[in-house]
């Protein structure tokens, strides 16, 4: 047997003991509970957490709060990473290093001040507080991978827009941005991830049953009934669907390997 | 990760690498200097607003809310250096100081060479790649509230599935969640898991950028495999492993749900990390004092090691 087909065994064998909790995941939320008739794959879990309990509020905040942080963060890191790709001198450099100093600050330390911060414009136990968190959290990394996929747009096309007197304004969004989908969409997946998965803001922020995200609406249900694993695991279920078809769609255009270099300089 | 070798060697291009290694980078021209740099403020400036009004301000609220003896809803008033001579002798700081160093050395380490070890079997040519890849990124895809619920039935008492088999296998009763130092063990494998797919996708980008060439020639001058991973793959993909061990160390040490969620810091505060320790002071023990005084300790130390390690790296660039 040749080497490719030992790795594609080594990489199996290795894929299924790393996915052992993911996929105790789904055979749990589709288990029949103490004493119900089912004696197969069942939905009872499914049916009862969502006539149960408010996981369809739970998932609409996830949803409105995710979408609204990938759209904002890509509009806002856009033109950032393009100052970051095509801006020369001392005040790049500087916001440069800014970003990855930002980057290496504890969330904690933002997220105690920032609390009594928004106690005090009401931004507390509001989604939209949690947007603007969100963004902030997603900046530097965001900034990085926009400006990784604009390096690897040549720059001769935006002279030329420049010769014909086109301004740096609309050469930006007419041929670079144009041509940016993959670096987008990366970004986009970026920040996708980080605001449907985040624990510590939501847990902090959110006060109201009304206002919980899918984190906090599971961990609150795990702590009520710590025995009971089908419902709790069918609302697992529920949260980690959408980042896996984002991914699985969307995959080829995500990269990190970018952020090291934008991060080091070119 | 086709994008990625293309932009490398997109840029490669136009930096016209030579046999001498890469030259210096071709400057921007100098096209109208004015509108344009007015445009690139203009650009830069929401996202630095935001930076600004997220970052800097708390910084200094919590540099100055670290010298009194506030709450969350009263200012309190200045106690000098009160909360940090608190924090430094007591013993639960130190404890932390030492589990987080702990944590982040396992965490960066251990989630770099399953990485590692995966990007190189993942190396094109083997069959089902995409899949597979797929596959293997999704620990860090799936929220880490899920992961830990289910890590929790797997583990957390001695009905659970994993004590179980380690019972049947002749281990006895292992407790995997309520022993301190084997928490601490599997506090530590859980972060290996939840990590080491983006070091894999990190080390792949890094191994698709090396030129594939080289890997012919070092076998036709009779190297084996071992020799050429520790000879020439690892001196090429040198920068990126650096700069993937310091985005790990920064994602490790302010590491909160990946501890919080599956132990809480227990038991008996074995598994607390610094993280950890601020949030239960300031939101469980409500000392908001001291726990902004453990933040703002660990953001200096935070601050001063990422500038120097930014420097290291733009000096290792230049030379």
């Amino acid at each position: 047997m040749s080497a490719r087909w030992w790795r594609f065994i080594a990489l199996t064998l290795i894929a299924v003991v790393v996915l052992v909790p993911l996929v105790a995941v789904v055979a749990l939320s589709v288990q029949p509970s103490l004493g119900s008739a089912a004696t197969g794959p069942t939905w009872e879990n499914y049916v009862k957490v969502f006539t149960q309990t408010n996981i369809s509020s739970w998932i609409g905040n996830s949803l409105l709060v995710t979408l609204a942080t990938v759209v904002v963060a890509v509009v806002i890191a856009a033109p950032a990473g393009y100052v970051l790709s095509r801006g020369r001198g001392r005040l790049v450099v500087g916001f440069s290093l800014a970003l990855f100093v930002i980057q290496s600050l504890p969330v904690i330390t933002a997220v105690i001040p920032l609390f009594i911060l928004f106690a005090q414009f009401g931004l507390v136990d509001t989604l939209g507080g949690l947007v603007v968190i969100y963004v902030g959290a997603t900046m530097s990394v965001a900034i990085w991978m926009m400006a990784a996929y604009f390096d690897s747009i040549p720059i001769t096309l935006e002279e030329a827009a420049w010769v014909e007197g086109c301004s740096v304004f609309g050469s930006f969004t007419r041929i670079v941005l144009r041509n940016s989908l993959p670096g987008i969409l990366s970004t986009a997946i970026f920040s996708f991830l980080l605001a449907w998965n985040d624990y510590l803001v939501a847990v902090v922020f959110l006060r109201s049953a009304q206002n919980y995200t899918l984190p906090i609406g599971l961990e609150t249900f795990f702590q009520q009934d710590q025995t009971n694993w089908g419902p709790v695991m069918a609302v697992a279920v529920v949260m980690m669907v959408p980042p896996i078809i984002v991914f699985a769609v969307l995959n080829r255009f995500f990269s990190v390997g970018g952020i090291g270099g934008s991060l080091a300089g070119r | 990760m086709t994008a990625d070798s293309l932009m490398e060697s997109v840029r490669k291009a136009r930096r016209g690498v030579g046999i001498a290694g890469p030259g210096r980078p071709r400057r921007a021209p100098r096209r109208r200097p004015t509108t344009r740099g007015m445009t690139f403020v203009l650009f830069a400036v929401p996202s630095v607003l935001l930076l600004l009004l997220l970052n800097l301000y708390p910084l200094l609220y919590a540099g100055q809310q670290s010298l009194r003896n506030g709450s969350l809803v009263d200012a309190g008033s200045f106690v000098g250096l009160q909360n940090y001579t608190g924090i430094l002798t007591s013993q639960s700081f130190w404890h932390a100081t030492e589990f987080t160093v702990v944590f982040t050395l396992v965490g960066v380490f251990g989630s770099w060479a399953v990485g590692l070890g995966l990007a190189l079997l993942l190396r094109p040519g083997v069959p089902a790649r995409g899949a597979l890849k797929v596959l293997l990124l999704l620990p860090w895809v799936v929220p880490i509230v899920v992961s830990s619920t289910s890590w929790n039935w797997l583990l957390a008492t001695p009905q659970s599935p994993v004590p179980l088999l380690a019972k049947h296998l002749g281990f006895g009763d292992v407790l995997f969640l309520a022993d301190p130092a084997l928490a601490q063990v599997t506090v530590c494998a859980f972060k290996v898991w939840v990590s080491f797919p983006f070091m894999m996708m990190m080390m792949a980008s890094a191994l698709t950028s090396v030129d594939s060439t080289i890997y012919e020639a070092s076998r036709v001058d009779g190297a084996s495999g071992w020799q050429t991973f520790r000879l020439v793959t690892l001196p090429l993909i040198a920068r990126p492993t650096y700069i993937s061990w310091i985005l790990m160390t920064i994602f490790c040490v302010n590491d909160f749900p990946t501890v919080f969620l599956l132990t809480g810091g227990g038991p008996v505060n074995s598994t607390q990390t610094l993280v950890v320790l601020a949030y239960t002071t300031v939101f469980q023990d409500f000392q908001t004092g001291p726990g902004i005084a453990i933040a703002f300790l660990m953001t200096i130390v935070l601050v001063a090691v990422s500038v120097t390690l930014y420097r290291q790296i733009r000096k290792a660039r230049i030379e």
